[in-house]
């Protein structure tokens, strides 16, 4: 089983649009690799240029050892589920699993055998006389999966496939792709917007922003440690706070948010606080007002929206869409996740204090983690 | 580029084999695709356009080789009686044709558009002679128009009008020619019609009607402009086709009595395949194909700026 | 006091809506008399060329005439049948409608689907000059065209008659408007499941596409079948003419009597009359789609 590797990537449209800039990635054999990222971010480009669906305008891409950029799709061994599955209209379920292997001339028997093994496996079986058409949605997302699953590929690649279904049967499914996974162990990659999706079914994740390659780690890694405020701002739910904050001889100050890093020198920079990481205050530590505005609970915990007294950060668009609507002025808007015990009244104002380690600090030049 | 040509040989994997590569790029599946039907069309389209021009500079009777005389033909042309006078005979019949068929089928289309019993037939009637062929539709309606045996005298006698000789008289043959095609093309026009009048919603009908529209209001006000498009398209389709007026002429008149029916085409078909002068014949055909183009030119331009369209 | 009275029997407002006036009304709708006059004039021609056609000469040839002939006599279809080569005439007919039909769908989806969906080098350019033809009428072209298909050699035969409608700059044109409807997933999915060019088009774009391949084989058939003109120009011998050039020259040749005229009319309309009967809605729709008869 091969992986899959960028190498220096770059892929333009018509001559200006950037959609994918020298994108360098490993994935390893068997890896269940996530490229998770806004709309627009580069990450459907980039995959289907592995499934040789775009040709890459500069730079390399192999699968195993294998250079790929000018062999197509047709001869790539690879298998795709599109986000809206592709099943083919016209054919019955059976046909639609069989249609790759007819393309490569299996013998009729050996179909026959790879179709129903796939469709016990994915509990098709009683559908494989049927079209399409008259499938619910998630069942035509499993037999765009047995489609992908019956040649047997080198390398699978997904494209939003979950993001059709849904709340109820994502959850299901995405459980059971992991399952498919871990037992099949073919290399996958996997594209979606959906962050809970990257965190839940990733070995490792690939964060994509303007076709550029942010983050690469395992869930936990860029969850804990976020290379850049984009990254911070992209992976969590609800989003990390983004404060404007400054360092004066070791004291950082974002509003009336106080903490002591004698490691940072002094200049403008960016603070970031995971609403999880938000409790009541207690002495000692650091702690910001909260003005609170609603509160939702959820039984096991309540999420508290309300604004803080401290300047929106801003460092690229992105952010500002992704973590920080409504900002204005003075006061920004926060979140905070709180156990029901602490649940607040809507408009109060409380003071929430967070671990110093818990604290995330980004150059407001750059958006770079300051570790 | 050369990076991505050195790494391939450094890593020293296959590329696929040549014949693969040029048998599965784009470039050749798109030529070989494209192919029969690019010397198919350049052989019976593209040439004979150029050819056509050609020819209308030449002394070409089919037979011997052609030579080079120039604007003559178009002079010869333009002091031809014959030709003037089949110029306006295709100018009325496209005058009368035009309108009669497109108007008839608008109010038939607005009658077929609704739910009442034997609308099924109704419609199964209006369509029936547009299948059937030009030629079957001049035998039946010279049997029809007889002046002698004719069911229409009969018809006329029988309501105590006198007799006409309709095909035979050259003052009423144009004109029954016009009765002809318009009887055989009115259902096609109704067709399009009746899908235009099917494609507006119901909602825009019924927003009238709580707006207080009468129904003659409705529609002047909301039927007719959405059916804009397809009238300027029938309107343009229809000018074309009465401009190439010929199969009927052949059979029902050859042109005649004394020439009152010849129209351009049949004109153009005499002289280069009775006459044997087909660099003559060839001008006729650039100069008919001039007027289409300006006269569809103008519709359109006039078309765009009053017809509405929805999207 | 009458004023008292009449202020009490007229209430300044009516509670109650007033009983309608009866209306008076016919008892069917009233569009039907009009359609019904319409539908005689349509219809009439085409049952009198049957009625004509089942009576004999005589019958025929009388005025005022017989519009309710006693007897059917089938006589005049021997006659009609004996008269000309109808069996050549349905023959050629038949191999140039069929033909191009063949040819039309075949040459055209291949064009389409490139100029659809393959990038190749060359394409804007053609189909540039593709919609160009598309202006031209065939009947400006009807020279030029008669000596390159004389050059081919093929002047006076059915092949003549086909080879310039194997393709169409509009089938094309039509075609590739529909290809364009089409999911390019489909396609895509197509691709990665291993299959050329050649198998997405047969076994993927065109299965979906029937709508459209069925518009353009009925406005073929339809066209070729009726196909008068062309016939005219390239076909001498009789019994190398399609129905209707076969029709024309019987009605333009010796005298004939009406009664068997019309029952080669009849004839020569039943193959048409039969597959509109019985796919109606296909016809209907076929030309509503694109407005083409020529």
């Amino acid at each position: 089983m091969p992986g899959v590797s960028f190498d220096e990537v770059t892929k333009t449209f018509s001559g200006e649009t950037v959609a994918v800039d020298r994108l360098s990635l490993e994935i390893a054999d068997g890896e269940f690799m996530i490229l998770v990222g806004p709309s627009g971010c580069g990450k459907t480009t980039g995959l289907r240029m592995v499934a040789g669906l775009e040709k890459p305008t500069s730079g390399v891409i192999r699968i195993g050892e294998r250079v790929v950029n000018e062999v197509s799709a047709r001869d790539r061994d690879i298998a795709m589920v599109f986000q809206n599955y592709a099943l083919y209209p016209h054919m019955s379920v059976y046909k639609n699993l069989a249609f790759s292997l007819k393309q490569k001339r299996t013998p009729k028997q050996d179909i026959d055998r790879r179709v129903r093994e796939v469709a016990a496996m994915l509990g098709l079986e009683p559908l494989l006389k049927r079209r399409p058409a008259q499938l619910s949605g998630g069942q035509r997302q499993r037999v765009a999966m047995g489609r992908a699953l019956v040649r047997e590929p080198k390398v699978f690649l997904l494209d939003e496939p979950l993001s059709n279904l849904d709340a109820k049967l994502r959850v299901q499914m995405r459980a059971e792709l992991k399952r498919l996974h871990a037992r099949l162990g073919v290399t996958t990659i996997y594209v979606t917007h959906d962050q809970v999706e990257a965190m839940t079914l990733g070995d490792r994740i690939a964060v994509m922003s303007d076709g550029k390659l942010q983050q690469l780690g395992t869930p936990q890694e860029v969850y804990d440690t976020p290379a850049n405020v984009f990254v911070a701002g992209f992976i969590g739910s609800p989003p990390m706070n983004l404060l404007r904050g400054s360092v004066r001889s070791g004291r950082v100050t974002a509003g009336d948010f106080v903490l002591q890093r004698a490691d940072v020198p002094d200049g403008e920079l960016i603070v970031g606080l995971r609403p999880e990481a938000l409790r009541p205050a207690m002495n000692g530590l650091p702690s910001i007002e909260f003005r609170v505005d609603v509160v939702e609970p959820l039984g096991d915990e309540v999420i508290v929206h309300g604004s803080v007294a401290a300047e929106l950060a801003t460092v690229s668009e992105e952010v500002e869409d992704a973590a920080l609507p409504g900002a204005n002025g003075l006061r920004t808007e926060a979140v905070a996740r709180l156990s029901p015990r602490d649940r607040p009244a809507e408009g109060s104002t409380i003071r929430l204090g967070v671990e110093p380690a818990e604290v995330y600090l980004f150059d407001a030049g750059t958006g770079a983690a300051i570790r | 580029m050369t990076a991505l040509a050195e790494d391939t040989r450094a890593v020293g994997l296959e590329r696929p084999p040549l014949w693969r590569r040029v048998l599965g790029s784009d470039q050749l599946a798109g030529w070989a695709f494209v192919t029969p039907a690019v010397i198919l069309i350049a052989v019976f389209a593209v040439i004979p356009i150029g050819w056509a021009a050609l020819l209308s500079f030449q002394a070409n009777n089919l037979l011997a080789p052609a030579h080079y005389i120039g604007f003559a033909n178009y002079q010869a042309l333009a002091k031809d009686p014959a030709f003037r006078s089949a110029v306006v005979h295709t100018v009325i019949y496209t005058a009368l044709f035009v309108p009669i068929s497109i108007g008839g089928a608008l109010g038939l289309a607005v009658a077929l558009n609704r739910k009442i019993r034997g609308i099924r037939f109704y419609r199964l009637a209006v369509f029936v002679p547009v299948v059937t062929s030009t030629v079957a539709t001049g035998i039946i309606f010279l049997w029809l128009l007889d002046p002698t045996f004719g069911i229409v005298n009969y018809f006329l006698h029988a309501v105590g009008l006198p007799q006409q000789k309709f095909l035979q008289d050259p003052n009423q043959a144009l004109y029954c020619i016009v009765g002809v095609t318009v009887w055989e093309w009115l259902g096609f026009d109704v067709i399009i019609y009746l899908a235009a009048l099917q494609g507006i919603p119901q909602d825009l009908m019924e927003a009238a009607e709580i707006d207080g529209a009468s129904r003659w209001s409705t529609f002047r006000s909301v039927v007719l402009p959405l059916l804009g498009p397809a009238t300027l398209f029938l309107v343009v389709w229809s000018t074309i086709n009465a401009l190439q007026l010929f199969d009927e002429v052949y059979v029902m008149t050859r042109g005649g009595p004394i020439g009152s029916t010849t129209a351009i085409v049949f004109y153009l078909y005499q002289q280069a395949f009775s006459n044997f002068s087909a660099g003559y014949g060839a001008a006729i055909a650039v100069v008919l194909f001039l007027a289409i183009l300006v006269v569809t030119l103008v519709q359109l331009w006039i078309g765009r700026r009053r017809v509405y369209y929805a999207s | 006091m009458a004023t008292g009275q009449t202020a009490q029997a007229e209430p300044l407002f009516r509670l109650t809506v007033p009983p309608e006036k009866p209306r008076r009304r016919l008892p069917f709708s009233p569009w039907h008399l009009f359609l019904m006059p319409v539908a005689a004039v349509m219809l009439v021609p085409l049952l009198w060329m049957v009625i004509v056609s089942l009576e004999t000469a005589s019958q025929a040839q009388r005025f005022p005439p017989v519009l309710f002939p006693h007897s059917f006599h089938v006589q005049s279809y021997v006659d009609a049948w004996n008269a000309a080569p109808f069996a050549h005439y349905f023959l050629n007919s038949a191999i140039y409608s069929l033909s191009t039909v063949a040819g039309q769908l075949l040459f055209c989806s291949l064009a389409a689907y490139a100029f659809a969906r393959i990038r190749f080098f060359g394409r804007e350019v053609l189909f540039v000059v593709l919609l160009a033809t598309l202006m031209v009428p065939f009947q400006v072209l009807l020279i030029p065209t008669f000596l390159i298909v004389k050059k081919l050699g093929m002047v006076d035969s059915v092949g003549g008659l086909i080879v310039p409608n194997l393709c169409s700059a509009f089938g094309i044109f039509l075609l590739r408007q529909f290809f364009r409807t089409l999911p390019i997933e489909l396609e895509e999915a197509a691709r990665i499941d291993g299959a050329s060019r050649l198998a997405i088009l047969f076994k993927i774009v065109l299965p979906l596409s029937l709508p459209a391949l069925a518009t353009l084989g009925i406005i073929q058939f339809l066209w070729s079948w009726n196909d008068f003109l062309w016939p005219l120009v390239i076909i001498n011998t009789d019994t190398h003419a399609p129905i209707q050039l076969g029709l024309s020259t019987l009605q333009g040749g010796h005298f004939m009597e009406w009664n068997v005229l019309m029952a080669g009319t009849v004839m020569s309309q039943i193959p048409i009359l039969l597959a509109f009967f019985f796919a109606q809605r296909w016809f209907i729709q076929s030309l509503a789609y694109t407005g083409i008869k020529q």
